[in-house]
C-alpha cells in the first residue's frame, strides 16, 4: 500500500479565512460606522469649528467651545439638572421595579394579567405620556387640581409644572411611571431564573421572609439589579420628550436638562458648533456616572462566576 | 489520495460556499444602502407640483390657497404643515442638507436675516421691483420693511401681518365696574380688582402668556416695550438699557401674580381657551382672536367681547408690536423659480389677503392697506378693524438680524426666569444685554 505524499497546506489558507471573515462582517461594520462612528466624529469635528445649521465648518475655533461647554455656568447647570433627574429616576425605578417583581414572583393568581397591564405605560409613546400628564397637572382644569380642590385640600391651584422644585419632581414621577415596567420585566426574568434549591434550603433552615430576601434573593439578584440600574441611568440621561412636551425646560430654566439644552442650541439658536461641544460635555458626564456602575457590575459578575 | 482529494475538494467547496455567502451579504448590504438613499425631493414627473411649507397657525390659509391656486392655474400644490416653532429649523435644514423639499417657504419675519444668510431664501429684489402686479406700495410699510428686508434686499412678501390688541370680556369688566384700560397702570389696577373679587370663582382679571417658546413670553414683553418707548424699537438690537425696557419688564412682574395661574405654563392655545370660556377679563392677543370669539362652536363669549389698542406706558404711546408675523419666500433650490414666485405673488395679493382675513380659521391678518381700508374687512370685524387702523402706523419690529434667533431665545430665557422669580427685572435685562453683546 502506498501512502500519498501529504498535500501541502496552502500558505494562503489562514489569510483567506481572515479575508472571508472580514467580508462577512463588513456590512455590520459599515452599519456601525455609519450609525455610530460617523455622527460621533462629526460631532467632535464640529465642536472645534464655528458652525451654524446653514453653514457648517466656517472656521476653526480650537478648544474654545469645548472649554466653554465645561465651564459656562448655564451649561454646567443643565448638566447638573440631568444628574438631578437621572439618578433619582433610575434608582427609584429599580427599587419600585424590584418590589413589584418580587410581588409578581410570589403571585399565584392573576400574575400574567397584571404583567400585561403593567406594560401599558411602557407601550405609551413618550410624547403621548407627556401630553396626558401635562393635562393632569394643569393648574386649571387639570385632574389633580380638581381632585385637591374638590376635597377642600387647596384653595389655590397647585403649580405642579409651574413651580420649583415641583416641576422636576413631576418629570421624575412621570419617567418612573413610564419606565418602571421595563425594570419589572428584567428583574422578574432574573428572579425566575434563580435556582429554587437555594430557597428550599433556606426554608429547611427556618429562614423567614425577610431573612430569605436579605441573605438569598438580594445577593443572587444583585448583578441583575445593577445591570438594570445601569441601563436605566443611561435611558434617564437621554430624557427629552417629557421635557419638551411638559415644561419646555421651565419654569425659568429649572428643567432645562443637558439633552434639551443641546436641542435648543442646535435647532433654536442654530449654533451647531456649541451644540457639538455641549454634546461632548454631556457624554463625559454620562461616562463618569455610568463607569462606576459598569465596574461594579463586572465585579459582581466575576464574583458570581467564581462562586 | 482519494480521501485527501475528497477532503481537499470538500474544503474547496466549503470555501467557495463561504466566499459566495460573503459576496451575497455584501451585495445585499449594498442594495439595502442604495435603497435607503432618499429621493432628491424633485417635483413629480408629469404634471408640475409646487411644494409649499406652511406654519400650523396658517394651515387654514394654506388649504384655501391650495384650492384657489389649483383652480386658477391648474398647477398642483402640495402643502406641508409644521409647528410654528419648528419652521425655521425645517427651512434651514432643507437648504443645508440639500434635500430641497420645498419651493415656497413661509417664514417668521424675525428669521429673515438668519435665513437669508444661510441661503435658505432667494433674493427677490429684482422681481418685486419690476412686477407691478405685486403692488409693493400697497403693503403696510412697517410690515413690509420688517418682514422682507435684509441688507437692502427683498427676501419675501408679507403673508400674515400679526400684531396684538387688548381683548376684553364686556360682562366681566362691567360686573367689576372697570373700563378697558388706556395705560398699563390702569391695566394693573383693573386686573387686581377683578382677580381679588372673583378668583374664588375661577375668574381672573387677565391671562398672561409667559410660556418660553417662540412668541408667547416675547410678545408679552414687546407689547410693553413698544408702548413704553417714545422712540421706535431698533430691529437690529433693541435697547434693553432704557427706562422703557425696565418699565416693560416690571409691568410683567407686577401683573403676573394677578393673572390666571400660571403664566409660565400658558401659551397662546391655553390663553385662548381660557378667554373663550369666559373666565378671563382681558387678554393681549392677535387680531384674528375676534373671529374665534364670535364662533359659537368654540366661544362662550360671542357678542360679549371687545378690543382696543394696547395700553400705553408713561412716556409712551399706543403701538402695534409686530408679534409673530409671517412672510412667504422662495427656496433658492426650487426647480421652477418662476412658478414658485407666481405662487408667492398669488398668496400675498390684494385679493387673497382680503379673502383670507375675512375667512374664519385662516390665521391670516391684514398685510395691505387696501385690506385695512376695505368695507368687506371693516364689516367682517368692525371692532378689530377700527383698532388696527389706529395703531399700524406705529408698528414696532422685533429683532431681524441674523443673530435674531439667539437674541430672542436668550431674552425669552431671562424673562422666564424673571417671571419665575429667579431674576429681578433689572437682572433679566442685564443678563440679556450681556448675552446680546457677546454675539
Amino acid at each position: 500500500m502506498t501512502t500519498a505524499a501529504p498535500v501541502p497546506a496552502s500558505a494562503d489558507g489562514p489569510r483567506r479565512h481572515r479575508l472571508i471573515g472580514w467580508a462577512l462582517i463588513a456590512p455590520a461594520l459599515a452599519a456601525v460606522a455609519i450609525i455610530a462612528a460617523y455622527p460621533l466624529v462629526y460631532t467632535v469635528l464640529v465642536s472645534f469649528s464655528k458652525s451654524t445649521l446653514g453653514r457648517p465648518f466656517q472656521s476653526w475655533v480650537g478648544w474654545g467651545q469645548i472649554v466653554t461647554a465645561f465651564t459656562d455656568g448655564g451649561q454646567l447647570a443643565s448638566i447638573l439638572r440631568s444628574l438631578e433627574f437621572a439618578v433619582p429616576a433610575a434608582v427609584l425605578s429599580v427599587v419600585i421595579g424590584l418590589v413589584i417583581a418580587l410581588s409578581l414572583d410570589t403571585a399565584t393568581r392573576g400574575g400574567r394579567v397584571v404583567r400585561v397591564i403593567m406594560l401599558l405605560p411602557l407601550m405609551t409613546p413618550p410624547v403621548m405620556a407627556g401630553v396626558i400628564w401635562k393635562l393632569m397637572f394643569a393648574p386649571t382644569g387639570g385632574l389633580f387640581n380638581d381632585v385637591l380642590a374638590g376635597a377642600g385640600l387647596v384653595t389655590e391651584p397647585v403649580l405642579f409644572l409651574g413651580a420649583s422644585p415641583a416641576a422636576m419632581i413631576c418629570l421624575i414621577v412621570v419617567d418612573i411611571w413610564q419606565w418602571t415596567p421595563f425594570c419589572v420585566l428584567l428583574i422578574f426574568a432574573a428572579l425566575q431564573s434563580m435556582p429554587r434549591e437555594v430557597y428550599e434550603a433556606a426554608q429547611v433552615d427556618g429562614a423567614g421572609v425577610w431573612r430569605t430576601f436579605r441573605s438569598v434573593t438580594f445577593p443572587l439578584v444583585l448583578p441583575s439589579l445593577v445591570t438594570v440600574l445601569m441601563l436605566k441611568v443611561i435611558v434617564s440621561f437621554k430624557v427629552f420628550d417629557l421635557v419638551f412636551v411638559m415644561t419646555s425646560g421651565g419654569p425659568g430654566l429649572d428643567t432645562n436638562v443637558a439633552s434639551f439644552n443641546v436641542y435648543r442650541t442646535a435647532l433654536q439658536q442654530f449654533d451647531l458648533g456649541a451644540a457639538g461641544a455641549q454634546t461632548i460635555a454631556f457624554i463625559v458626564l454620562v461616562t463618569i456616572v455610568v463607569l462606576p456602575i459598569a465596574t461594579w457590575r463586572s465585579r459582581l459578575l466575576k464574583a458570581g462566576s467564581r462562586a | 489520495m482519494k480521501i485527501q482529494r475528497r477532503i481537499s475538494t470538500g474544503i474547496t467547496n466549503s470555501r467557495a460556499r463561504r466566499v459566495a455567502m460573503a459576496a451575497a451579504a455584501t451585495l445585499l448590504a449594498a442594495g439595502t444602502l442604495a435603497a435607503c438613499s432618499g429621493g432628491s425631493g424633485s417635483t413629480t414627473s408629469g404634471s408640475k407640483t409646487l411644494r409649499v411649507l406652511i406654519a400650523a397657525p396658517q394651515e387654514g390659509a394654506g388649504k384655501a390657497l391650495q384650492a384657489d391656486y389649483e383652480k386658477s392655474t391648474g398647477t398642483k400644490v402640495k402643502i406641508t404643515v409644521v409647528p410654528y416653532d419648528q419652521i425655521q429649523t425645517k427651512a434651514i435644514l432643507d437648504a443645508q442638507s440639500g434635500a430641497n423639499q420645498y419651493d415656497v417657504i413661509q417664514y417668521w419675519y424675525t428669521s429673515v436675516g438668519a435665513l437669508a444668510q444661510a441661503d435658505a431664501l432667494d433674493d427677490l429684489t429684482g422681481w418685486v421691483d419690476k412686477d407691478k402686479d405685486i403692488d409693493k406700495s400697497d403693503f403696510i410699510a412697517p410690515i413690509y420693511n420688517a418682514y422682507t428686508q435684509y441688507k437692502g434686499k427683498t427676501y419675501g412678501l408679507p403673508f400674515d401681518g400679526d400684531t396684538h390688541l387688548l381683548y376684553y370680556n364686556k360682562k366681566i369688566l362691567a360686573d367689576n365696574g372697570v373700563k378697558p384700560p388706556t395705560t398699563w397702570d390702569e391695566y394693573l389696577a383693573d386686573v387686581k380688582k377683578i382677580t381679588d373679587a372673583n378668583k374664588s370663582k375661577g375668574i381672573y382679571g387677565a391671562v398672561m402668556m409667559g410660556d418660553k417658546s417662540a412668541f408667547n413670553i416675547g410678545s408679552t414683553f414687546f407689547n410693553r416695550l413698544a408702548t413704553f418707548s417714545s422712540s421706535p424699537i431698533d430691529s437690529q438690537k433693541p435697547d434693553l438699557t432704557s427706562p422703557a425696557a425696565l418699565a416693560a419688564a416690571k409691568s410683567m412682574v407686577d401683573a403676573a401674580p394677578y393673572t390666571a395661574p400660571s403664566p409660565s405654563q400658558i401659551g397662546f392655545d391655553q390663553a385662548l381657551a381660557l378667554f373663550l370660556s369666559g373666565k378671563i377679563g382681558m387678554m393681549e392677543a392677535w387680531t384674528d382672536l375676534g373671529t374665534f370669539a364670535q364662533d359659537p362652536s368654540q366661544s362662550k363669549i360671542a357678542d360679549n367681547w371687545g378690543a382696543v389698542p394696547l395700553p400705553a406706558g408713561a412716556g409712551g404711546k399706543t403701538a402695534a408690536p409686530l408679534d409673530a408675523g409671517w412672510a412667504l419666500g422662495v427656496s433658492p433650490s426650487a426647480p421652477d423659480q418662476d412658478a414658485a414666485k407666481d405662487f408667492v405673488k398669488f398668496a400675498t395679493s390684494k385679493a387673497e389677503n382680503l379673502k383670507l382675513v375675512t375667512t374664519t380659521g385662516s390665521g391670516v391678518d391684514p398685510t395691505r392697506t387696501s385690506t385695512l381700508e376695505s368695507d368687506k374687512y371693516k364689516s367682517f370685524t368692525p371692532v378689530v378693524a377700527a383698532a388696527l387702523t389706529q395703531i399700524l402706523g406705529n408698528a414696532q419690529s422685533w429683532p431681524t438680524s441674523p443673530n435674531a434667533p439667539k437674541m430672542i431665545q436668550s431674552l425669552n430665557d431671562n424673562l422666564a426666569q424673571m417671571l419665575q422669580g429667579s431674576l429681578t427685572p433689572q437682572q433679566a435685562l442685564d443678563a440679556t444685554e450681556k448675552a446680546w453683546d457677546a454675539l
